[in-house]
């Protein structure tokens, strides 16, 4: 399929075949499209068809739990001294009053809380003061008692180079050019809405917002609501309900499987990416139907993502589509990473995969992550999107957004599509997708173990063990590096990492900087555990988008 | 000049011991206990390989008929 752009605007073109190369005009550049394996088949050549989860080796796993057993038994131990009174409890505790009850703080959650968690958590909640782009300032805190208390010495660690943020294309910036627009709606509009959508607060703003972002993504409508979490855990309880399924993906986040449970529906849950174990529940759903009564199920819904944060894997769209028409199921694609972040001109999975955006049934978003603002949105058919405009308890109960935000976000998509006249948002989504191609090169090279898709500009790296990921995070902010380490409750239990987000904002010597410091760590810290044969960069020297070289 | 890389090398392998076993998150007098324990048990593997392995040694060879 041929993609022709016109004003911005994207227009599918459906049943052309294409058997031989085209040039095609996107924002004023040329892309080729060239389709090899016959017309329509929706397959990027780009795209490398395998995403190796690679394992480590066995002695890893074996210290891994090793450290873990070695901890708790600690944990024990000091639970114990505490509960003699040897030593002063920091934690919080049942009044004695209540000892004959049902204890409070018994549970794994909370023995993990005292006795791993509190003793490392310097590591986590660091306070910024400063803007969160591709360097940041953070205030210095020390701890006299071992992380039950901290204060604050006055210092701030300036100049820290941020890999930890969602700031895929850099909008989160205070450029005075690039805010202007956005003082200007300030003023205009003020801060607050002071009301829901459907009360007084639906401002002309919010819906040149939704006009916007229709056609950004080549669709009929959308909405846009004031917190990306709540779009989805308030939306899906209007979409399907009681007699309906959902068939969810391993590893969906939070807010898509509130949303799945709010709404009462029947929910099964797939092998992550795994299309035989999604086709198997989808035929086992049809013939068997509901499970006490055998009636056919009112609606399939199949709930997955465009890019998975923690593990930086890609959706199987392709697939997932000719399923989705076989066996006449809905999709929901929620593209809170992936939309700005992927696809040539930042249109996300539909465009990296081109696939018609209209195939999706729902296709819902953030403003959070590539628009450096706040929200998110549900965009789709027309009658859907007037549905869940009545029927949604975000829409209905939940505050506007607010103007300034608004603003922010129509900026920045007006960036992106080229319609505020320069080449600053097509520079960016170019800038995005060479470092990020440059950085994962770079750390296969080094010897690293990292998942997820080639593309995609969420990097996790995989530590494993405890005290490592400790360690990580500590000599990182030592030589000026701000990352993000992910332990147990977000991810399992043996595969803590620490992941890297990458920005268009990042310049090369900033990645190369940080490369360097990861090359010294980790060979301090004996990270290196991959096995794979170390092939030549043949990514660099093949690309074809030289547009941005200076 | 050698006893100080010899130093740094011990030192780094410490380092790498306390990363792996996680003593790393603990406060010091835990790790103060938890090598202590170690090492009893070490020494006490040693002294009684020293006692008897000798003994054991002998057995087999003269079952073997090797030495009388």
């Amino acid at each position: 399929m041929a993609m022709t752009a016109a004003n911005g605007i994207l227009k599918q073109h459906s049943k052309q075949k294409n058997s031989r190369s085209e040039d095609v005009k996107v924002n004023g550049y040329h892309k080729k499209t060239q389709v090899k394996n016959g017309p329509g088949t929706g397959v990027a050549n780009s795209l490398p068809r395998h995403e190796p989860f690679e394992q480590a080796p066995m002695y890893v796993a074996v210290m891994t739990y090793l450290g873990y057993g070695l901890v708790t038994l600690f944990g024990y131990f000091r639970d114990f001294l505490r509960a003699v009174g040897l030593e002063k409890c920091h934690v919080a505790q049942e009044r004695s009053e209540q000892k004959d009850f049902v204890p409070l703080y018994q549970d794994f959650e909370n023995f993990y809380n005292r006795n791993l968690y509190m003793r490392v958590r310097d590591n986590w909640n660091r306070p910024i003061c400063s803007l969160p782009g591709p360097v940041f300032d953070l205030m210095e805190r020390i701890s006299d008692d071992y992380n039950w208390t901290f204060r604050f010495t006055g210092r701030t660690i300036p100049n820290v180079i941020n890999v930890g943020s969602y700031n895929y294309l850099g909008f989160a910036e205070n450029n005075v050019d690039f805010l202007k627009t956005v003082a200007e709606k300030t003023q205009e509009y003020g801060v607050g809405v002071c009301s829901t959508r459907q009360e007084i607060a639906n401002l002309s703003l919010h819906q040149e917002l939704e006009q916007l972002v229709a056609n950004f993504l080549g669709l009929e409508s959308s909405m846009a609501f004031g917190m990306g979490f709540a779009t989805n855990s308030m939306n899906i309880p209007a979409l399907v309900g009681k007699g309906c399924l959902i068939l969810s993906d391993e590893l969906n986040h939070t807010s898509l499987i509130l949303g799945a449970r709010l709404s009462g529906a029947t929910i099964r849950v797939f092998k992550h990416n795994n299309m035989h174990s999604l086709e198997k529940m989808l035929r086992e759903a049809i013939c068997s139907g509901q499970p006490r009564t055998h009636r056919p199920w009112k609606k399939i819904l199949i709930m997955v993502e465009g890019i998975y944060s923690m593990e930086g894997s890609v959706v199987r769209l392709p697939e997932i589509l000719a399923l989705k028409k076989k066996y006449k199921a809905y999709l929901y694609l929620d593209e809170a990473h992936s939309i700005g972040a992927v696809g040539p001109t930042g249109r996300g999975v539909t465009e990296l995969f081109n696939v018609n955006a209209a195939d999706v049934d729902i296709m819902m978003g953030t403003f959070t992550k590539s628009f450096g603002a706040c929200g998110g949105y549900i965009a789709g058919k027309k009658v859907l999107v007037d549905y869940i405009r009545r029927h949604s308890h975000s829409a209905i109960y939940a505050t506007a957004m607010s103007p300034p935000v608004t603003e922010q976000v129509i900026r920045a998509m007006k960036c992106i599509m080229g319609q505020d006249g320069g080449d600053e948002g097509i520079r960016r989504v170019r800038q995005l997708a060479e470092n990020t191609r440059y950085f994962r090169a770079r750390l296969k090279e080094m010897g690293f173990i990292i998942y997820g898709n080639d593309d995609s500009p969420v990097v996790p790296i995989l530590l494993y063990m405890p005290a490592k990921v400790v360690a990580f995070a500590r000599e990182m902010l030592r030589r000026k590096i701000g990352v993000v380490v992910v332990g147990f409750p977000a991810t399992p239990i043996t595969e803590a990492r620490a992941r890297f987000c990458l920005s268009a904002a990042h310049t090369r010597p900033m990645l190369d900087q940080v490369l360097h410091h990861l090359n010294e760590v980790g060979d301090m810290l004996c990270l290196k555990f991959s096995r794979r044969s170390l092939a030549p960069r043949p990514d660099l020297e093949d690309r074809t988008d030289f547009h941005t070289e200076e | 000049m050698a006893l100080g890389d010899c130093w740094k090398q011990l030192s780094w392998f410490y380092y790498q011991y306390l990363l792996v076993t996680a003593l790393y998150m603990l406060e010091p007098w835990e790790r103060t206990v938890f090598n202590s324990l170690l090492i009893s048990v070490a020494a006490m593997a040693v002294y009684t390989g020293y006692v008897f392995v000798p003994q054991h040694i002998m057995a087999i060879l003269n079952y073997f008929e090797v030495v009388q």
